[in-house]
């Protein structure tokens, strides 16, 4: 052991540069594909709001103004999928020993709840109007809903190519695998960049190389770091089972935003038609709640998965496979019994698990500790802390 | 239905019921419904029938004309045992209980029309029986037997709240109008003496006499064996009812003058009514429940009992079928009939719905979770019930034990308590503003209510942290507060935001607003809202040990609590409510700062959960203070731009204040090293490097799963010729110190990472990765460390 301790404070940045940090964050931004096309989406929805904004600040029309507020309130969601998207690419430091990366799950859950509000917000106001219809003026709506129904579909179209790509992994190498090793494997675990070497070789999005050198210096320069995560390092080829990962939090919320807000736009134009043509005036409050409902509905499992990984749960994925995980350890030579296992999910796909193993004194643990790693390995936990105690005689 | 997904998968095949082929059922199912629509149809005719036969010589001839037939067929007294004295006493009180119950029923068709009556009065023994096992035992038979005695409650209640018939009403104008014994006044006597309109009475009477029905079947369900039979039981009860009610019969034609005009034209009604109602039903329900289950058989006969009687009810009063009945039909009397309401067809519904689950076989004993294989390969399962299924308690004793689980903790107490009032509080705001007709007390009332939204989410919190870990939740449900929290935290962060929004729009065009209304809820609200601050401060000095000011602050509550219940009780509420805004307000500041304090030295028991509750409150209060002080500025200078500055300003004040809180759970779910542990863990760290024996360590990691427990997963990499027991024991010890509760060490010696590189050729590569981050790590070892 040498004792080369270094301080901190050498690793501080000198002094606080805004222009160099915020070139820093754009180009982790433009760094891999999902937050590319987050924060792209955000541009286009933040310049139609502005459109907006100074349109109906120069009619004086207050509907405009008070749509495009709503504009920007729904693109805090599109930026709290950014920022997660940055941060969940953050390094791991001592404080947050497992990185970031469960900001993604948090994102999720973020967004999942704002949904709910939402629904619940317009649920209710449809019940109110459902009571007592207002008058509502359809002149202006049209157009602007028309508008906002074309960015929002632009949106769900390069988020389902993407998430599309995403599921196809395994088929096309394409660059479904570019945003893959972007978005879900970057920043934590090196084992995307493992995976990046094997089918560099088909030659195809150089974009995300960058991205790939940029964490290697991390890798180099992050002794402990590297070290933390060289387990999901040599699993990751080994446990590359297709159709994984296919479903990722923060893309799946933004989408459901998205698509909110698309439904939005579609029952507004509906209502505004059968305003219009056949003078409906409870079509407006019956298509408000019918769309909260349907957002309600869509937003649920969402949530109630991030809600089952925030709170530790064992894994949906693994619940049928653990019982017979335990069995073979159980049968394992000189194991007695297995005690206290805990597996829960630290991001998607990534799942952590301690257990404790009951052994007899003259067994050998070093076999036991190998053979129990092995086959939770196959089993898809990449992380596992066995913690071996030798029962007294 | 809905037993097939409370129930698990994992428990394999139904061990104790065998289903037979529904092919070879057909036919009882078919003749099974066949007999209920007829029953239902004979209650119909019946229905017209009691509105010209007295109720009495009704029972008496259908009893009669069953006894007959059933001597007929049964021949009770050629075959079979010879029935003695005592048996005869028993078989007479039996015909008692019988007449009484059959009056009860066919009077409750009297008042409440045959529909009515077929919903509340034909359900049969296994649903009663089910429905008050849920009930009044606590065996009840899991979440799905408790829905489903819901649903039969808020059947009941639909029908009894919901069902505005108008002809009820008008018979309830003149009760007293058109009995004709002195059974029937004597019942509506009872009825207007409890105080509820007649058609109300006959639903309860019903409900009563359903409960003494399946009683009596249960008991007479002994006697049958005595007799031999339930047949010849069935027959003898028949013979005994009619010869008791004989001499009531022969009062009552002697001194009365009866309706009936002739009694030839009743005859075939008459014997249509005990056909069907009497003697089909009971064989064909005899057979079918020795072919089928019993429950099986009571929930196709309940279902297709209330649709026909639901159909027949929409068509009876039809001109079509008026035409088929006319030549069996007594002259009409007054279209007297009981319209179908919406309540009664809610409620028709609600007791399908019902009676389907409550019958449905309960698979008790089945219900077992996997939790893992025995060594030698079987399958284990675990009865006591997961997660999922803590409602498997019958409904009191579910009310009661949460009750006192609620009550038994400090916290959940506290929000309780106060969840109460705040209720009271929107209760009685509604219930004025309902009754003054003012729009602007109802949507605030709604307002408050969904204020209570967040208090029950804290109160669930709550109590979800003490559940106990299960297979799934392997670490129990401790984080549930810190999700409550947070949710808490976003929500009032989302509330400001609109509420700064939308004063922003007031400022550039301030409205006029009516202030009338506004001062004494505000204030009232206010009040209600101090005393949760009160409370919740308090509980918050409580939960951080380390407030250095703890005893001064603790007086001071006490103080202030004893201020507020001489607010309660009615002073001059505006000066007393501003002196203890001032009050309020910096007691919440000062158990903000105590948190901090705690926070800060690294001792305090984080409950983020509390937190959440209390900025809520703390908002709503701000929010009362505000509309109070612009109200005030508005009257006396008129300054109207001084509504839309007050909430900018309080906006933002509950934006600021919730902050910390979201830092904090956030950092909790990121699975961050709790920062007051922080310094503790990296001494306890350097500590395990030097303890003998220890290469290294790597994947430390530790994190807090809830308020008290810090989970951590450490590797160690120790040298080849040391007892790993010693280690894994001297580690947990020194980690433990410093706060970790839940540890596991994984002790590794080098010849480890050759097993791992032997079992599969992909491990090469960690073994040289291995060896490399560990050349490097000796190199910088102290920046990986710190």
């Amino acid at each position: 052991m040498l004792p080369l301790s270094m301080k901190d404070d050498e690793y501080k940045p000198a002094k606080f540069n805004l222009l160099v940090k915020l070139s820093g964050w754009f180009r982790s931004i433009l760094a891999d594909k999902t937050s590319r096309n987050l924060f792209f989406f955000l541009c286009l929805n933040l310049s139609f709001a502005f459109v907006e904004l100074t349109y109906g600040i120069w009619s004086n029309s207050l509907g405009l103004i008070s749509d495009s507020f709503h504009m920007f309130f729904d693109c805090t969601a599109l930026l709290a999928g950014l920022a997660a998207s940055v941060i969940s690419r953050w390094r791991s430091n001592d404080s947050f020993s497992y990185g970031y990366v469960r900001a993604e799950v948090l994102a999720g859950f973020v967004n999942g709840l704002f949904l709910i509000f939402t629904a619940f917000f317009i649920f209710s106001e449809g019940v109110e109007r459902a009571l007592e219809p207002p008058d509502v003026h359809h002149d202006r709506l049209l157009p602007v809903s028309v508008a906002g129904l074309l960015v929002n579909l632009v949106g769900i179209f390069v988020f389902q190519h993407g998430g599309h790509g995403h599921s196809h992994g395994d088929e096309g190498h394409g660059h479904s695998h570019s945003l893959f090793n972007g978005s879900l494997n970057h920043g934590h675990s090196h084992g995307g960049d493992d995976h990046k070497h094997k089918h560099g070789g088909h030659g195809h999005s150089h974009d995300s190389h960058g991205g790939h050198g940029h964490s290697h210096d991390g890798h180099g320069g992050h002794g402990g770091h590297g070290h933390s995560h060289e387990e999901p390092h040599c699993h990751d080829e080994l446990l590359h089972t297709p159709g994984k990962g296919s479903s990722k939090q923060i893309l799946q919320g933004v989408l459901l935003h998205i698509i909110a807000d698309t439904l939005g736009s579609i029952g507004v134009i509906i209502s505004a038609l059968l305003m219009q043509k056949y003078d409906l005036m409870i079509a407006d409050p019956i298509c408000s709640m019918l769309i909260a409902l349907l957002i309600g509905v869509s937003v649920v499992p969402l949530l109630k998965e991030s809600i089952g990984i925030l709170m530790q749960r064992t894994p949906p994925s693994l619940d049928q496979a653990l019982p017979e995980c335990y069995q073979r350890v159980q049968q394992l030579q000189g194991v007695y019994n297995l005690q206290e296992p805990h597996f829960w999910t630290l991001c998607t796909d990534v799942y952590i698990g301690t257990l404790k193993l009951l052994v007899a004194p003259d067994a050998d643990t070093r076999w036991i500790l190998s053979q129990t790693h092995n086959i939770f390995t196959q089993a898809g936990v990449r992380q596992l802390y066995v913690q071996v105690d030798t029962a007294a005689m | 239905m809905e037993d097939k997904y409370s129930s698990n998968v994992l428990s394999g095949g139904k061990l104790g019921m065998v289903e037979v082929p529904d092919s070879r059922l057909t036919r009882y199912i078919v003749l099974l419904l066949v007999s209920k629509v007829l029953k239902a149809l004979g209650i119909f005719e019946s229905y017209d029938i009691l509105k010209v036969v007295h109720i009495v010589q009704f029972i008496f001839i259908l009893k009669l004309g069953s006894a007959v037939i059933l001597l007929f067929f049964q021949k009770p007294f050629s075959s079979g045992k010879v029935i003695s004295k005592r048996q005869w006493i028993k078989l007479l009180k039996h015909g008692i209980l019988s007449c009484v119950i059959s009056l009860l029923g066919f009077f409750g068709l009297t008042l409440c029309g045959p529909l009515r009556t077929l919903l509340l009065f034909e359900h049969s023994d296994v649903v009663v029986v089910a429905l008050l096992g849920v009930l009044f035992t606590n065996s009840g038979g899991g979440p799905s037997k408790t829905r489903g005695a819901a649903f039969f409650i808020i059947a009941v209640i639909c029908l009894f709240l919901f069902d505005n018939d108008d002809l009820m009403a008008k018979m309830a104008e003149h009760p007293e109008g058109h009995h004709d014994s002195a059974l029937t006044h004597f019942l509506y006597t009872a009825i207007s003496f409890l105080g509820v309109a007649d058609h109300k009475g006959g639903v309860v009477l019903l409900v009563v006499s359903l409960c003494l029905k399946v009683g009596f079947h249960t008991v007479s369900r002994k006697l049958s064996v005595e007799i031999g039979g339930a047949k010849r039981l069935y027959a003898l009860d028949n013979l005994v009812s009619a010869v008791v009610l004989l001499p009531w019969v022969v009062v009552l034609s002697a001194t009365t003058d009866s309706k009936v005009e002739s009694w030839s034209a009743l005859i075939l009604p008459f014997g249509m009514i005990i056909f069907s109602v009497m003697i089909l039903e009971f064989y064909v329900e005899a057979v079918c429940c020795a072919k089928m289950e019993s429950p099986r058989c009571a929930r196709y006969g309940t279902i297709a009992l209330f649709l026909s009687a639901l159909l027949l009810a929409n068509f009876w009063t039809h001109p079509l079928t008026d035409q088929l009945r006319s030549m069996s039909k007594p002259p009409q009397q007054v279209s007297t009939e009981h319209v179908l309401s919406g309540g009664v067809l809610v409620s028709a519904v609600f007791f399908i719905m019902s009676s389907s689950i409550l019958s449905s076989p309960s698979r008790k004993g089945q219900k077992g979770t996997l939790v893992g294989y025995s060594p030698e390969g079987t399958p284990l399962y675990n009865f006591m019930g997961d997660a999922l299924q803590h409602t498997s308690q019958s409904l009191p004793r579910f009310i009661k034990d949460s009750l006192k689980q609620i009550l038994e903790e400090y916290d959940s107490r506290q929000i309780f308590y106060f969840l109460c009032l705040n209720l009271a509080f929107t209760f009685v705001e509604l219930f004025y503003g309902v009754w003054t007709n003012s729009l602007g007390l109802i949507s605030d009332g709604f307002h408050m209510l969904f204020d209570c939204s967040a208090l029950v989410l804290g109160l669930f919190a709550a109590l979800m942290t003490r559940w106990k870990a299960t297979r799934i939740f392997s670490y129990g449900y401790g984080r549930v507060e810190i999700l409550s929290g947070f949710i808490n935290g976003l929500f009032l962060m989302v509330i400001s935001f609109f509420v700064f929004m939308e004063s922003v729009t007031r400022l550039v065009d301030p409205p006029y607003i009516n202030t009338d209304m506004l001062t004494p809820v505000s204030v009232g609200g206010l009040l209600v809202n101090l005393v949760g601050i009160c409370a919740f401060s308090h509980a918050h000095s409580h939960g951080s040990k380390s407030c250095s000011s703890h005893d001064h602050g603790q007086s001071h509550h006490g103080h202030s609590h004893s201020e507020h219940s001489h607010g309660g009780h009615g002073h001059s509420h505006g000066g007393h409510g501003h002196s203890h805004g001032g009050h309020g307000h910096s007691h919440g500041g000062h158990g903000h700062g105590g948190h901090g304090h705690s926070h800060g030295s690294g001792s305090g028991g984080m409950n983020a959960n509390m937190r959440g509750v209390f900025l809520h409150v703390l908002a709503d209060t701000l929010g009362s203070v505000g509309v109070i002080i612009s109200t005030v500025l508005i009257r006396q200078f008129g300054w109207l731009i001084a509504d839309p500055i007050c909430s900018l300003f309080i906006a933002t004040l509950i934006f600021l204040s919730v902050i910390p809180l979201l830092k904090d759970a956030c950092e909790v779910l990121l699975l961050r090293t709790p920062p007051e542990h922080e310094k503790d863990l990296n001494i306890a760290l350097e500590k395990v490097e030097k303890i003998e024996g220890v290469l290294s360590y790597r994947d430390s990691h530790f994190w807090r799963h809830s308020a008290n427990m810090i989970g951590g997963t450490i590797h160690l990499q120790i040298m080849s010729d040391v007892v790993e027991q010693r280690i894994v024991q001297q580690v947990t010890a020194i980690l433990k110190d410093a706060g970790v509760n839940n540890l596991s060490v994984q002790v590794e010696k080098e010849a480890y990472f050759q097993h791992m590189s032997g079992l599969s050729t992909g491990f090469h590569e960690v073994l040289a990765m291995t060896q490399q981050m560990e050349s490097m790590k000796y190199l910088n070892d102290g920046t990986c460390i710190m």
